[in-house]
């Protein structure tokens, strides 16, 4: 069981993934609807695993991964982002996320990359 | 200028659209031929006319550059129903006629973000570079006059329709393409050897596919000099004739080899070393993505594999 914060601009996305990580047994501790406000909650709760999207205003999935691992090197994140954004993939990976979940995703995704960031 | 190259583009994106659709709602298809008018202005009222409204109205635009981006309007008995196949809580209680919850709207705005972002990879696929958007503006629009300033306000000029039914409720996708877009599709469809093809259901990260491409060298000119320049110029580029040949895969310096020619008379490129990410992910990932990378004679002399 590990303690995540759920990052996604899309309310029902947030809801999605939060039931799905509920029903894997996980805690989710916090939600975040953009970059800005997913680096101050990172920061205030400290969750062992995050989930980010990348297309979001204000601050897009990348770069709060950018901050993220600046704040914390060893953070764990798990980046849940839609079809059409191939490039990312390499580039969230390199910034060092964990994993790169693609949207629409089944629930057995979602937990095997938490499980895989938490191994 | 023929609509040709357009109307390719218009297809590639309805079909990635149609399938994104499928996967949100089965039994979602395509209606009809995809349909080109040129001006915002009077193209755009004509690609809403007959829409029945209010409409749930997604928007992305291109962020790169050139004006223009995808709008996709859904009726909101359609939306409705979508939202309660997706699972969106108390869906199925609202009476037909009221408004769509948050919730709802939400789950909505997330499979037409799902579509659009098919929608910009198959474009980005088509034109042979990669096409960003900005995230997407959902809004509910009641009049045709208000749907139509939506398209008039991105001053494209070309504007492609094409129609889709969802759960029994017609629907339109509208592309409003820059002419930039035109311009490099004419070169790209010439160049394009690959077909892009859907990822699967949540595929893991080695599914999602990469355009991998080699570089031979590089050259730098005056933008004025490039489009002058006339057939059978030479330009002279950065390397010499035995120097490596850099892989780049998704724009990453990857790897650099040699050139070969194969048997049927295809070129081929033989991995000399594999630079991988670098930094301190290399370890983790680098390794996994370089065992797809078809090694060269074991006993060649030139290969230094160096993950």
């Amino acid at each position: 069981m590990a303690r995540v914060l759920v990052v996604d601009d899309a309310a029902f996305m947030r809801k999605m993934v939060s039931d799905v990580l509920l029903g894997g047994g996980h805690e989710v501790v916090g939600e975040a609807g953009d970059g800005v406000e997913a680096v101050a909650r990172y920061q205030e709760l400290r969750p062992e695993v995050t989930t980010l999207d990348i297309t979001m205003p204000e601050k897009d999935g990348l770069s709060a991964l950018r901050e993220i691992i600046a704040l914390d090197p060893a953070a764990r994140v798990v980046m849940c982002s839609a079809l059409g954004q191939e490039s990312k993939v390499l580039e969230s990976i390199k910034l060092g996320a964990k994993d790169f979940v693609v949207k629409p995703f089944q629930a057995d995704r979602v937990l095997g990359a938490v499980e895989k960031a938490l191994a | 200028m023929s609509d040709a190259p357009l109307l390719s583009l218009g297809e590639s994106t309805a079909e990635a659209v149609e399938r994104a659709l499928q996967t949100a709602y089965p039994g979602a298809a395509r209606v009809g031929a995809v349909v080109a008018g040129h001006g915002a202005e009077q193209a755009g009222e004509q690609a809403v006319h007959g829409l029945a409204l209010p409409a749930v109205c997604a928007e992305v635009s291109y962020v790169d550059g050139v004006t223009g981006g995808n709008v996709f309007l859904l009726p909101v008995e359609g939306a409705r129903r979508l939202a309660a196949t997706m699972g969106a809580e108390g869906a199925a209680e609202t009476a037909e006629g009221a408004e769509l919850t948050e919730l709802e709207l939400s789950a909505v705005g997330e499979a037409m973000n799902q579509m659009m972002s098919a929608a910009a990879l198959a474009t980005s696929s088509v034109l042979g570079q990669e096409v960003e958007i900005s995230p997407p503006q959902i809004r509910v629009v009641t009049t045709e006059a208000e749907a139509a300033e939506i398209l008039r306000a991105s001053a494209a000029p070309h504007v492609l329709t094409v129609s889709f039914t969802v759960a029994d409720v017609s629907a339109r996708l509208v592309q409003l393409v820059p002419n930039a877009f035109v311009v490099r599709m004419d070169r790209a469809l010439e160049a394009q050897t690959t077909e892009y093809t859907n990822a699967p259901l949540g595929a893991a990260l080695r599914a999602v596919p990469v355009r991998v491409w080699a570089e031979l060298g590089r050259s730098r000119m005056p933008a004025g000099t490039s489009l002058d320049l006339p057939t059978g110029s030479v330009v002279e580029l950065d390397r010499e004739v035995e120097d490596p040949v850099d892989l780049y895969v998704d724009g990453l310096h990857f790897a650099t080899g040699r050139l070969r020619v194969a048997e049927d008379g295809s070129l081929q490129l033989e991995v000399e070393q594999v630079l991988g990410l670098g930094g301190a992910a290399t370890a983790v990932i680098a390794p996994e993505l370089a065992e797809d990378i078809p090694q060269a004679d074991p006993e060649s002399p030139t290969e230094t594999k160096e993950v």
